[in-house]
Parts: C-alpha cells; sequence; structure tokens
C-alpha cells in the first residue's frame, strides 16, 4: 500500500515509518502538520492515510478535524485515525458521513502488529476499523439495552468484532469459528436487535453502531 | 529644624480654621441627615454628605502630611453596589465613615487648644525676643519693678531679647510637640484601620489562591501533555519495535527443526509478552491521565467531555447547555469532576436509571446542576461529596446537595466566572 502518516511527533512518525515499510509498504509522505497531511494527499493520492489526532498547532483535535476536511473533498479518501486515548464522540464524527473508508484505533494497537494490518487494509478497502475500547465503551452505554441482554455471550463476541468492523471471514478467524456458525450468529444477532439484515460490512457496521450509540 | 517647626505653627494655626469648619458641618450634616432619613431622600443625603466628609477629611490627611512628612493613607475599601440602599449599606458598613466624623468632631476642641497655645507661646517668644524693636512704642510708666526698667530703657530691653532667644528653642520644641500630639490623633482616627486591613488582606490572599488553583490546573494539563508527547509515546514505539522483532523471530527460514527452532519461537512468545506488557502499562497511563486532567476537556471543552461521560455511563444521561462555550481551565476541570462524580454516585448508590446535567452560565456564575430519578439519601458530608466541595471551594464556588430519601437527588455546584 502507498500511505501517507501525519504524526507531530517525530519519535513516532519515525517508529511508524520503519513498523510499514518493515512490512512491505511504501510511505510516500510522513507529515506533521492538519495542512501538510492535506497536501501531501492532494499531492501522492496514496490507498490510506494514518493520522494522528493531535496535531500542530493547537494540539487538540486538529487531525481529525483535517481527516474529516479530506473526506468531505474526496469521498474516496481513506483515514485511519491513530490516538492516545479514544472518545466515541469522534469515532461517531468519523462515521457520520456513512461511507467506509474509516477507522479509529488506540495507539497501542499498532504493536499487534497483525490486527493492526488487517485494519490497515480494511480500512484502505473501503471498510471500517473502530477500536475495541470504543465498542467497550458503547456495551458499557447500551447494558441497559434490552436487545443486548437478550444475546448469549458468543453472540456478544460476534457482535463486538462485527461493530469493530471486522467481516465475517475474519470473525470466522478470530473466534475459531466455521462460517456458517458464524453466518447464523449475525442472522440471530441482527433478529435480536430488530435490525434489517445487512450483507455489505460497511452497512452492517453502521448499522450496529447506530444501534449501540442510540 | 526651622522648617519642621514653621510647618507644625502653620498646622497648629490652620486647624482652628479646620476645627470650626468640620464642627459646624458635622452638626449640619447629621441634623440633615437624620431629619431626611425619615423621608426617601435619607439615601442621597447620607451618600451626599460622606462624600463632602471624605473630601474633607483628605483635605485633612494631606494637612497631617505638613507634619509628617506624607500625607496619611486612604482607609476607605473599594467597592459599592448596584442599588442605593446596597450603596447606602456599604458605605455605612466602613468604620472609616464615622471615624472620618469623629475627628471632624474632636478637631473643634483639639484644634483651638492648640491654636490658642501655639499663638500665645509664639506671641510671647518672639515679642520678648523683638522687645528692643516695639518696646519704645508702648511707654509704660506705672511698670512695677523690674518691669519697669525692662520696658522703658534701652539696655533693659536688650535684656529682655536674652531670655527670649533662650527660650525659643523651647517655644519651638513646644510647638512641634503639640502638631505631633494633634497628628497623633489624626493619624488614629483618619489612618486605614484593621477593617481596611482586613479587607485588603482577604482581596490579597482570594487572588493568591486563585493564582494557585490557576496554576495547578495550568500544570495538570502541561503533565498531561507531557505523558502524551513523551512517556506514552516512548512505550508505543518500544512496542512497535518489540512487534518487529516478534515478527522477524517467527519468519526464520523453516527446516531448521531442533532445540535452535524451539528457542526462537520461545523467545518470540517472550517477545509478544513483553508488548503486551507494554499495552498495560499503556493503559494504566491512559487511566492515570484521564483522573488527572480528561484530554477531551481540553480539546472539546466542559460539555463535550461531559457527554463523553454521560455516554460512558449506563445511565441515560442527558446533558443540557449552549456546547460550544468554553471556561476557564480550573473551573472546567472542577466542573467535570463535580459531573463524573455525580453520575457515578447516581449509578452506584441511588440506583437512578436517568440523570440530567445542565451546564451553564447564568449572570456572573457557572452552574451545573445533576439531577437524577433515584431513590435519594446521599450523605452531603460522605467522603466523595466533601472532596469535591473542597474541589469547589477553592475556586470561591459553591456546591449544594439536596437528596431527600425517596429523592430526586440534586447537586448544584456554580463558581464565579470572573477567574
Amino acid at each position: 500500500m502507498r500511505i501517507v502518516i501525519a504524526e507531530d511527533l517525530l519519535l513516532l512518525r519515525e517508529g511508524m515509518v520503519r513498523l510499514l515499510t518493515d512490512t512491505g509498504h511504501t510511505v510516500v509522505a510522513a507529515v506533521g502538520t492538519g495542512p501538510g497531511l492535506i497536501d501531501a494527499v492532494t499531492e501522492h493520492r496514496p490507498d490510506l492515510s494514518i493520522v494522528d489526532v493531535r496535531l500542530p498547532p493547537g494540539f487538540r483535535d486538529e487531525g481529525l478535524r483535517a481527516a474529516l476536511r479530506l473526506r468531505a473533498a474526496d469521498p474516496d479518501a481513506r483515514v485511519l485515525i491513530l490516538s492516545q486515548y479514544v472518545e466515541r464522540a469522534y469515532a461517531a464524527e468519523l462515521l457520520a458521513d456513512g461511507r467506509g473508508g474509516v477507522g479509529y484505533l488506540l495507539k497501542d494497537r499498532v504493536t499487534a502488529l497483525d490486527d493492526f494490518l488487517d485494519a490497515a487494509e480494511r480500512v484502505a478497502a473501503g471498510g471500517t476499523a473502530m477500536d475495541p475500547e470504543v465498542i467497550r465503551q458503547l456495551f458499557t452505554r447500551s447494558s441497559r439495552n434490552h436487545g443486548i441482554e437478550g444475546l448469549t455471550a458468543r453472540e456478544r463476541e460476534v457482535l463486538d468484532l462485527m461493530a469493530q468492523g471486522l467481516s465475517n471471514s475474519a470473525i470466522c478467524t478470530a473466534l475459531f469459528l466455521a462460517p456458517v456458525s458464524v453466518e447464523k450468529h449475525t442472522t440471530r444477532i441482527f433478529a435480536k436487535l430488530d435490525l434489517p439484515p445487512a450483507d455489505d460490512t460497511n452497512r452492517r457496521v453502521r448499522a450496529v453502531l447506530a444501534y449501540l450509540n442510540q | 529644624m526651622v522648617s519642621r517647626t514653621a510647618r507644625a505653627l502653620a498646622y497648629l494655626l490652620s486647624s482652628v480654621v479646620a476645627g470650626v469648619f468640620g464642627f459646624v458641618w458635622s452638626l449640619a450634616a447629621t441634623l440633615v441627615v437624620t431629619l431626611t432619613s425619615l423621608t426617601q431622600l435619607g439615601g442621597p443625603a447620607f451618600l451626599g454628605a460622606s462624600w463632602v466628609t471624605r473630601r474633607f477629611t483628605d483635605l485633612e490627611r494631606r494637612r497631617a502630611g505638613w507634619v509628617l512628612g506624607s500625607p496619611i493613607g486612604s482607609p476607605y475599601v473599594p467597592g459599592g453596589g448596584r442599588t442605593l440602599s446596597e450603596r447606602v449599606r456599604t458605605v455605612a458598613a466602613q468604620p472609616a465613615t464615622w471615624r472620618d466624623l469623629a475627628w471632624l468632631v474632636l478637631l473643634f476642641p483639639l484644634g483651638l487648644a492648640g491654636g490658642v497655645v501655639a499663638i500665645v507661646v509664639t506671641g510671647l517668644d518672639l515679642g520678648v525676643s523683638t522687645a528692643p524693636l516695639w518696646a519704645w512704642a508702648v511707654p509704660n510708666p506705672h511698670a512695677p519693678f523690674p518691669m519697669r526698667f525692662l520696658m522703658t530703657t534701652v539696655p533693659g530691653r536688650f535684656i529682655l531679647t536674652v531670655p527670649g532667644l533662650l527660650l525659643l528653642p523651647v517655644a519651638a520644641w513646644l510647638l512641634r510637640t503639640l502638631g505631633g500630639l494633634q497628628t497623633r490623633a489624626a493619624q488614629g482616627l483618619l489612618a486605614p484601620g484593621v477593617h481596611r486591613h482586613l479587607v485588603d488582606e482577604t482581596a490579597r490572599l482570594a487572588q493568591t489562591r486563585r493564582r494557585v488553583v490557576d496554576a495547578q490546573a495550568t500544570e495538570l494539563q502541561r503533565i498531561e501533555r507531557d505523558l502524551h508527547d513523551g512517556a506514552q509515546a516512548r512505550i508505543v514505539v518500544a512496542g512497535m519495535t518489540l512487534a518487529l522483532v516478534a515478527r522477524k523471530l517467527r519468519s526464520r527460514p523453516p527446516g531448521q527443526d531442533g532445540p535452535a527452532a524451539e528457542d526462537t519461537v520461545r523467545a518470540a512468545e517472550d517477545v509478544d509478552l513483553a508488548r503486551r506488557q507494554l499495552d498495560d502499562a499503556l493503559t494504566e497511563l491512559r487511566r492515570l491521565v484521564r483522573g488527572l486532567h480528561p484530554p477531551i476537556l481540553t480539546d472539546r471543552g466542559l460539555h463535550a467531555a461531559v457527554a463523553a461521560l454521560a455516554g460512558d455511563s449506563p445511565l441515560t444521561v442527558s446533558v443540557q447547555g449552549d456546547a460550544e462555550e468554553r471556561y476557564p481551565a480550573a473551573v472546567e476541570s472542577a466542573a467535570y469532576f463535580v459531573v463524573a462524580e455525580g453520575i457515578a454516585n447516581a449509578a452506584k448508590h441511588a440506583e437512578a436509571a436517568r440523570c440530567t446535567v445542565w451546564l451553564g452560565r447564568s449572570g456572573d456564575a457557572v452552574h451545573i446542576t445533576l439531577t437524577d430519578d433515584g431513590q435519594g439519601g446521599a450523605d452531603p458530608a460522605g467522603s466523595g461529596l466533601d472532596g469535591l466541595r473542597r474541589r469547589v471551594e477553592a475556586l470561591d464556588g459553591l456546591l449544594t446537595i439536596t437528596s431527600p430519601p425517596g429523592g430526586p437527588t440534586v447537586l448544584h455546584a456554580e463558581f464565579p466566572c470572573a477567574l
């Protein structure tokens, strides 16, 4: 993949470049600011941009804002936001436009290399990658919800992975389940939560997150 | 010495005039204010009278400066009120108002006595010392001995100047002492008293405390940022390195069985373990930072941070108020922890299902109100609420809680926002 990195800390920027290069990807540009990101993306048209939430000058959520601007200007821009902490509100903002190709992960997830690269590829392919921490926050919030209470432990696990943006085959691998049983679980979950069935992963993620977020 | 004596003399003499005016003014003012106090005009009359009195005593403070070297400082406490009655009350409540009046009354006898003594002493001493110049014009043939000799003959008149000149320093000392005594009395009544000092000290303490609290809030933000850019970033980078190491260990060329390969597999597992331990360290750090100063508070402000809290809560929490409004860092931080504790209590102790948070500015203050539908009965002296109260009071705020058995519990915090 051709990747643009926006990260203001030199240490992390270099670490990311090395990590991605070592795993066979090409980092076409590594910048330190929001405007720099927009310029680099306009110039290189990468397969994926990996963006830190906090960027200069304010060191607040400039990265997130730049990413949203990027996606508003170019619907095909794929952005994976990395952050030292995750906030449900930021996740909601990223997902608000209803298109795939976004991800929101804690920086620590980078070190679980295979999962991280899977997530990056998923986002680059137009899918979604939500941090398990976001999903955990959503589950806490929905713990009194009727539909969630009716799920079995296994169905909750499947729902968790669906919400993170994993496809059925990825869920099979993660939970060591047969494809048929994953499909059975997803159908039953959608029935129990009273959601319309959705085969497309992006629509599925959106439906599940919207359900958890209500 | 000569100039000091002259200034003391000028002070003593002018005190006579000032005393007369002061006495007349204080009598008239007291009379008018007392009479008008029965009508609507009492307030304005009192304020007007005290305004004139203050100008008068300001002149007195400057006049005392002739003897003291510098004027007496002003004792009035700044401030006032919006309405007339508030202003009357603040002026009347100041001891300086009544001490001014006391001085104007006291100045009359003091000034008169001092003035008479000053005139007599000065006149007598200067008269005797300058006898040769004027005694010839006052023929006094019937004066008894020795006055007749001293007054009517030229040598006698020159002899008179001797005690006059000898007593000159004594007369000067007397004038200075009298002037000193009178100005000390003036200082006693006109200088800033205990009240003014206490008011000044209170203002100073409030200001320094505010600075401490502000500095603390800024410091916490700085620590949060330092951890983010420093320790947390370094741990992530170390994790990245370990991840690459584990990957390399696993991708050794196949076909090498035996103890060496097993070692490699075990080493990869250990590296993975170390990486997960670093993840745990990051999780710990994240929790610590959230407890110090939640990052979203810096990024998005109080409203967004409270909305995030609401989202994390198992309760249905609705957040109301102006979402864009930002407040001083210290207020945002304290308010955040009030809401956090309030929501946690509602869920834990009150068995509430819903909670409403209202945030906003009203008048000169930032208000935070939390209302839940729980069973109430919270102990206002409990340790959690007590900690919150200290936090709020450090900002001159006010925390109130009403929690009757059966509910609802209402937690209200108020911060002055002139911070």
